[in-house]
């Protein structure tokens, strides 16, 4: 018997099938400054590198980003995680998930995965300390069997960082 | 909606009826009859839509008509989104729907 980690995925729509075609395109006639988009033929699984932005806690470090589409995107944000070894940040947990307002609550279908690739530079780019959340180690332990952020209740409660 | 008259067409217009007057050669031209051709477009600040990203002047991706089979609807905000994408997130919505660019209430302008 098998079992998968991650659960099933459902097809893309048609209009989200769109609208990432759109999105690839564009990335790709002009991708955000620091992102390199890992060539694939699969849609609805993007892998991008983050480089660490210079004069930051994370100059020179590379990272990488595993963006998952649902089928109703962009009505529905995209999971967002950072793949094994995630940088340490205070709002990054060990397993990769991220405590970012606009992956969760605050999204809005205006936004794209370029836009949230901004913003996830901008998150790493202001961190004081290379540090992992207070809760890391039982938030991780509550996340086994492959949970998705999307299926956390986050609080957000700090917006310096 | 609005109308363009197409430039010739608008310097013909502003001819007096029935005489076109050329510059060099003296002659009349009588028109007998002529055929309006006018295209249109959105009235929007934006060119696309903020949600599927596709033209104003395109329809959404469930479409295949642009016009009054895809209209344009604005918010209180004044931002305007394809009629059949401002729902789909609205619907999608459990608690106030917000403006996908603004993040205002969304409201339909009266």
């Amino acid at each position: 018997m098998t079992s998968s980690s991650s659960p099933a995925r459902k097809m893309l729509s048609k209009i989200a099938c769109n609208r990432l075609q759109k999105e690839l395109a564009e990335w790709q006639a002009s991708p955000p400054g620091g992102f390199n988009y890992k060539v694939s033929d699969n849609l609805q699984r993007w892998i991008i590198e983050v480089s660490g932005a210079e004069g930051t806690l994370y100059a020179g470090e590379k990272y990488q980003l595993q963006v998952d589409f649902p089928e109703h995107y962009p009505m529905e944000a995209p999971q967002v995680i950072f793949m094994n070894p995630a940088p340490m940040h205070p709002h990054i947990y060990s397993n990769g998930h991220i405590c970012l307002d606009i992956l969760y609550d605050s999204w809005s279908p205006a936004m794209t995965v370029s836009s949230v690739c901004i913003s996830i530079l901008s998150m790493l780019s202001s961190s004081p300390a290379k540090e992992r959340p207070a809760d890391n180690d039982r938030y991780v332990r509550n996340c086994r069997n492959g949970r998705s952020p999307k299926e956390t209740r986050w609080w957000f409660h700090d917006d310096k960082v | 909606m609005r109308a363009f008259l197409p430039r010739t067409l608008a310097l013909l217009c502003s001819q007096r009826p029935g005489r076109l007057e050329l510059p060099l050669a003296r002659m009349k031209v009588k028109i007998l009859q002529w055929h309006a051709v006018a295209s249109w477009t959105w009235d929007a600040q934006d060119e696309t839509c903020g949600i599927c990203r596709m033209a104003f002047d395109g329809c959404c991706p469930d479409c295949k008509f642009p016009g009054d089979d895809c209209p344009l609807i604005w918010g209180a905000c004044n931002h305007a989104f394809h009629l059949h994408c401002i729902l789909k997130w609205v619907n999608s919505q459990t608690s106030t729907p917000l403006c996908p660019m603004c993040r205002r209430e969304w409201q339909f302008k009266g």
